[in-house]
């Protein structure tokens, strides 16, 4: 530095032009005075939030603020990781704002589904769990047209893709769809089908991995299962419902399920066949071979069997007799194609398929292979089963079916093992089903075999379970063949043992109670059509009149006076209906029945509805001279008189607690009236009836049952009256305390809006007795002279040490016989009536007057008072009636 | 109102058959003694009443009586091998169907009163029966719950009975108790059914497709049904003495007061209704009752129009028939028949108790000309097909046949063109005769 400052001084010294300008290495030119500074500097900025995003404020965004736009781009990215971002990104758009897929439905899966054939594993994974989880549960009650052949055409795309792992996935996407829209799998039948056959002929060599198998049988079941045989019965329910609501005769617009053409399928599907039965095939030597065969392979096995029971049933179903089922089929399929492709079908490719039966390794096995191994013969049985209807069999076949057929209902099922006889059970079901058939088509010795093991299986299954309910729908199938079709033999039905299968159903029925009503419908409905096919000579017939021993457990049983109700009372209303139909078909009824149904009836918990029902019934049944005519009558008078009926409460307050069944008695009452009055002459039924009911009327009953009896009286009754002196008599005896009841039951308000009412309802009651006084003058009368005595009489004969007590009793009672006359008074008929009876009442006039103006009683002044003015408006009354 | 209609009406009790004119309401005959089941009387072939009669449960055979129009007593008797419930006959009154208390159907040829057939029909006793309106199927209801469908083909070919699986075309038993009345639609094969059951429901059977289309429950037990022409209602008579309307057509309103498809009801609180019918435009309705009336009843305002006194006993038969095909047809006599000249009346013999294996050749002489309906309904389905035919043939060469008519207009052109040529031909040769003769003869003129 000391140097460089005397160099400048020395050359500052120096004149300007010898200026020497040494340089020195390593210095810089001092920058210009005019130089520009170049130099930029700059600093971060760092905002609390970017401006794009706070552009998307009110947008569906996902987790990392990307809208459904940016994402639906982002699935065509390169890079696989985004792609797969991108689809679990729209995931969580759609999840957070639902409306969004509403809205771009169609535009998302137009983009999506370019990633069906996506070369990534993941990335597909990604799309069908979209798909799966959000997408199509979404879209599910839209019209599905648009999303299918959008989706089809890609997943056809992918099906026949290079890569064996995109084919496979396509399928899996496939049957994503069909599962959300079953219906478009007809549309496509034919090109998914030849894609199957394809990846399981040519590309065996890919599938040695089973669990890839596994899946693409999977969704080639379900495919299958959609053929038209599977779910004709739900496709007919279906349009049952709608034909109940519109009109019968109108054009009907819906026809596009029903024109597809299934001509295609049936030529894919006969090529299918063959390579399903190979496949099957391969595993036959992995059975003999291995000592332990994989979960895996028994999945793919029933996989393969499934679906060529599939196959088969369609096949069968197709070229069936039943063809007016089958429309869809063009006229030339129907009988020539179909018959043939089906017969060499049995012939030549399931011939293979025969020889493997029945899969049993010889050597010792676990449970739950043995298990598996059953489940598979169950459904090879079951293919052969839906073939040989109808074709010619080698009987040695036959013979090794049928013996596993028996062996498998009777044997195994008491092997013990609770586990193993569910898991049996299960399967046992489907064939099952097909035992009627079969028994059709077997020789005598095999078909008392078969029907043997039917036998222990519907004794032993429990009564709950769903085999019950096979064994019965089989039953059924049997008994009344005429419903499928088939006839059997009346020899045949001779082997059946009748006793124990008809003698079964009550007891299942109590057995069953109130828990199962399904199976109950089936015990019943079944119980009704033997009823309704019961020969009346026939050994049936019997085995259904026993049936009414057991059956009365199900209505109801008394013993030692305790009424216990059976699951009869607790069942839907339906399946109390049935139960009641079923009465009508017992050739007869017997009194313990119509014992145990008449408490049933005067049960309170039972409907109107089914009350009347059951009356309704047994009416028919008395008509058809299946109850003895004293059974009928006892049955109905029971009824009148033990029917209880609740009062109705006039009081506004407790109206809504308890709704009174008067109204119920009263149609109960009109019933009874004309259907016993039905009964015959009506003089020879007064005859018959007047005895009971009068000892009815005699019994201190409620005022409604007398009503009732009273208005059965009169029913039969005719004008002049044809009732015996003796009755009229006792009549007259009873009926004063009947009219007390009547007033005291329902006694006379001063409330306005009640007053009305409370008229009506005492009318009710009195009508009945004033046609009784109508056709029998000397029954007035004698009425009327009963009512004196309670106001005379009573008083002398009262004991002296009850004097006290009765004493107001007395006088309220004096107060009824008032009103009673009052009421009578009222009615204009009755006026006309009366004055015949001038007598009597001016008795009762006297003796009410000698009674308020006697000072021996024991009587407040109150009471007196009251009885005074109680004569003053009966005089004014009676005077009235005077004058007219 | 250009053919008088007669209401004709009988009793289970022994209170004969009322006859009145349905238009004017006067009282025709009253026919004696007869006490029919229900659905026993019928009017064969408008030439004739014939009724079955209710028996004592011991009794067993049963008995068909037959009156004539003209005439209170009854003429004919015959005693079939049971007791026969329903009655029905075709409307040309060839034939007589009968359901026996067993379930059996008997089928007897009128005019020689042969058994034709018999065959068991249903578990339990036969309802009702009736036949379709091209008199090819017979429709039958039973106590067992069952309405059944017969091909009267089927029936009378053996050959095709054995060769099918069941007898019966369709057998519907949805029903769970007794069905009391059915009735059948317009419209050959393609007619709905509706049957009636005593466990309150009626149902709409389809004839084409054979399955149940409606189930319509009602407030009580349906006895009786009449079906509307025009098929959008029926009138259904319940034991509860209303006359239900239940529609057919109408989409159902679930918030009926009534039920689902009941439209409302007539109602004159009378006892229970047991029998119904229409006259043949369908403007009236005639009801009969338990109490003993018949009721005709306008079915345009619901009013009652007329009431007829039958008896004091329940009705449980009304028949409508037309008075034209009585009149007409009442001089037709098989004269050849024994018993016309006993009884002075045209009426045929009694029915057989049971079909006389020794007359099989004779029976299958008279057999020949009653196979005639059935031939007609082959006929209609060759005719079906040769009419698809016909329209597939007009589709495919229907330029060749346009050709070929042009063809013919142009033969018929020619033809009139030639006529043209001679006639233009006469016309020159005669003007040219004419023009010699002239010349000639001015001429001659000329030269004269």
């Amino acid at each position: 530095m000391v140097k460089n400052k005397a160099q400048s001084k020395k050359q500052q010294k120096r004149g300007v032009d010898f200026k020497k300008i040494r340089r020195k290495i390593g210095r810089k030119l001092p920058p210009a005075q005019n130089a520009t500074n170049t130099e930029i500097k700059s600093k971060a900025i760092i905002l609390p939030e970017q401006s794009i995003a706070s552009e998307k404020a009110g947008l569906a965004v996902s987790k990392k603020g990307l809208t459904l736009k940016e994402l639906l781009q982002q699935t065509s990215h390169h890079n696989a990781k985004v792609r797969k971002d991108a689809l679990i990104g729209i995931r969580d758009v759609l999840l957070k704002f639902p409306a969004e897929l509403k809205l771009h439905k169609l535009a998302v899966i137009e983009k999506l589904r370019e990633r069906i054939s996506d070369d990534d594993k993941l990335v597909r994974e990604a799309l069908y769990q979209l798909l799966k989880s959000v997408i199509f549960p979404g879209c599910k009650e839209d019209n599905k047209g648009p999303i299918n052949s959008l989706m089809m055409t890609y997943i056809f795309n992918a099906m026949t893709h290079m890569a064996i792992e995109v084919r496979l996935m396509a399928f899996k996407f496939f049957d994503l769809l069909i599962q959300y829209f079953p219906s478009c799998f007809l549309l496509y039948a034919e090109k998914i089908l030849q894609n199957y056959e394809d990846i399981l002929q040519k590309n065996k060599f890919y599938l040695q991995d089973k669990g890839r198998l596994k899946n693409a049988l999977a969704g080639l079941v379900r495919c299958l299962s959609l053929l038209p045989c599977s779910n004709q019965e739900e496709g007919d329910s279906l349009s049952y419902n709608d034909a109940t609501r519109g009109s019968l005769h109108a054009f009907d617009l819906d026809l596009s399920d029903k024109s597809t053409d299934l001509s295609g399928v049936v030529n894919r599907l006969t090529d299918l066949l063959p390579v399903l039965v190979s496949c099957f095939q391969d595993f036959s030597p992995l059975i003999h071979s291995m000592a332990h065969v994989d979960v895996q392979s028994f999945d793919c096995m029933s996989f393969l069997l499934q679906s060529i029971d599939l196959v088969v049933r369609f096949f069968v179903h197709a070229s069936g007799n039943n063809q007016h089922d089958f429309q869809n089929l063009a006229p030339a399929y129907k009988k020539n194609n179909l018959s043939i492709c089906d017969q060499s079908i049995s012939a030549v490719t399931l011939k293979k398929l025969w020889d493997e039966f029945p899969l049993s390794p010889n050597h010792c096995l676990s449970e739950k292979d043995g298990d598996r191994y059953f489940m598979l013969n169950i459904v090879i049985t079951e293919i052969f089963l839906h073939l040989s209807y109808g074709s010619k069999l080698s009987p040695a076949l036959l013979e090794r079916f049928l013996e596993f057929i028996e062996s498998s209902l009777s044997e195994k099922i008491h092997n013990g093992r609770e586990a193993g006889k569910v898991h049996h059970e299960k399967h046992l079901i489907s064939l099952v089903a097909f035992i009627p058939k079969l028994i059709m088509q077997v020789s005598a010795a095999w078909k008392s075999r078969i029907l043997q093991a039917f036998m222990t299986v519907f004794e032993n299954c429990s009564p709950e379970s769903s085999m019950k309910l096979a064994c019965l729908s089989v039953v059924e199938e049997m008994l009344l063949p005429e419903q499928n079709c088939l006839y059997l033999d009346p020899k045949d039905l001779e082997i059946l043992n009748h006793s124990t299968w008809i003698g079964e159903l009550p007891k299942l029925l109590v057995l069953l109670g109130d828990k199962h009503p399904l199976h109950v419908k089936a015990v019943l409905r079944l119980q009704l059509r033997v009823g309704q096919t019961a020969n009346l000579n026939m050994t049936p017939a019997k085995e259904y009149d026993n049936m009414q021993y057991f059956i009365r457990a199900f209505y109801c049983t008394c013993s030692n006076g305790t009424v216990s109700y059976g699951p009869f009372m607790r069942l839907p209303r339906d399946i109390q209906e049935l139960s009641v139909c079923c009465l009508y078909y017992f050739p007869f009824l017997d009194k313990v029945l119509l014992q145990s149904l008449a408490s049933c009836c005067i049960c309170h918990e039972l409907e109107p509805f089914i009350l009347f029902r059951i009356m309704e019934v047994l009416h028919s049944a008395y008509k058809a001279g299946h109850i003895q005519i004293a059974d009928y009558i006892s049955f109905f008078i029971t009824l009148l008189s033990r029917f209880q009926v609740y009062p109705e409460k006039i009081d506004p307050t407790e109206k809504h607690e308890v709704k009174s069944n008067r109204g119920t008695f009263k149609s109960v009452v009109r019933a009874v009236c004309s259907w016993l009055s039905q009964i015959g002459d009506d003089v020879l039924v007064l005859q018959m009836l007047e005895k009971i009911v009068l000892d009815e009327i005699s019994h201190k009953r409620p005022v409604d049952n007398i009503y009732g009896f009273i208005r059965l009286l009169i029913t039969l009754d005719s004008k002049p009256t044809r009732l015996s002196e003796q009755t009229i008599n006792r009549l007259s005896e009873v009926l004063p305390e009947y009219f007390l009841d009547v007033v005291n039951n329902i006694a006379e308000e001063d409330d306005e809006s009640t007053k009305f009412l409370i008229r009506q309802t005492r009318d009710y009651y009195l009508l009945p007795c004033f046609f009784l006084f109508d056709r029998s003058n000397m029954l007035l009368n004698q009425i009327l002279e009963v009512m004196e005595s309670f106001i005379r009489g009573n008083a002398s004969s009262l004991l002296p040490h009850q004097k006290g007590a009765l004493a107001k009793d007395h006088s309220s009672r004096i107060l009824s016989v008032v009103s009673v006359l009052l009421l009578v008074l009222g009615d204009i008929k009755m006026q006309k009536l009366l004055l015949s009876c001038k007598t009597a009442i001016r008795n009762i006039l006297e003796s009410m007057h000698t009674l308020e103006s006697s000072e021996d009683i024991t009587m407040t002044i109150e009471e007196r008072h009251k009885i005074r003015s109680a004569y003053d408006i009966l005089t004014a009354a009676v005077s009235t009636l005077k004058y007219d | 109102m250009t053919e008088p209609e007669l209401v004709i009406a009988s009793s289970p009790t022994d209170a004969g058959i009322g006859c009145w004119d349905l238009h004017t309401g006067a009282e025709h005959l009253r026919y004696r003694t007869c006490s029919s089941p229900s659905h026993g009387l019928t009017c064969v072939g408008g030439r004739f009443l014939a009724s079955s009669q209710l028996r004592e449960t011991k009794s067993s055979s049963g008995s068909i009586l037959y009156w004539s129009w003209n005439k209170p007593q009854v003429e004919v008797k015959s005693f079939p091998a049971e007791p026969i419930n329903p009655l029905v006959s075709n409307n040309e009154g060839t034939y007589i169907a009968g359901g026996g208390a067993s379930g059996e159907i008997y089928l007897w040829q009128v005019a020689t009163g042969k058994l034709l057939k018999k065959w068991h029909a249903h578990y339990r006793a036969v309802t009702c029966l009736l036949f379709n309106d091209d008199q090819s199927l017979l429709i039958s209801g039973s106590e067992d719950g069952s309405v059944r469908v017969w091909s009267l083909i089927m029936v009378f070919d053996d050959l095709l009975r054995g060769k099918a699986r069941q007898p019966y075309e369709f057998s519907f038993s949805e029903h769970s108790l007794k069905v009391t009345d059915v009735v059948i639609g317009y419209g050959g094969a393609n007619a709905i059914i509706v049957s009636a059951s005593e466990d309150r429901t009626c149902k709409v059977w389809s004839l084409s497709r054979g399955k149940l289309l409606r189930n319509i429950v009602f407030p009580s037990i349906i006895d009786a049904i009449a079906l509307d022409p025009g098929e959008d209602v029926f009138y259904a008579g319940g034991r509860d003495g209303k006359i239900y309307i239940a529609a057919l057509n109408a989409v159902a309103d679930p918030n009926n007061n009534y039920g689902l498809h009941i439209l409302g009801f007539l109602s004159e609180q009378s006892k229970a209704i047991t029998c119904l019918a229409l006259s043949t435009d369908g403007s009236l309705l005639i009801s009969g009752s338990e109490d003993g009336m018949v009721r005709v009843w306008n079915t345009k305002n619901h009013n009652i129009t007329r009431i007829f006194r039958h008896a004091k006993g329940p009705i449980n038969n009304v028949v409508v028939v037309r008075q034209s095909s009585l009149m007409s047809n009442r001089g037709t006599v098989n004269s050849q028949m024994p018993s016309v000249k006993r009884h002075g009346v045209s009426l045929p013999p009694p029915l057989e108790k049971c079909a006389n294996s020794a007359d099989e050749n004779d029976y299958k002489a008279v057999i020949g000309p009653r196979i005639d309906p059935d031939r007609s309904v082959e006929a209609s389905y060759i005719s079906i097909q040769s009419l698809s035919n016909q329209i597939l043939e007009l589709q495919r060469q229907g330029s060749s046949a346009a050709a070929e008519m042009e063809i013919e207009r142009l033969k018929l052109d020619r033809s009139r063109s030639m006529q043209m040529i001679q006639q233009w031909e006469t016309k020159f040769q005669s003007l040219h005769q004419f023009c010699v003769t002239e010349l000639l003869d001015g001429e001659k003129a000329g030269n004269a």
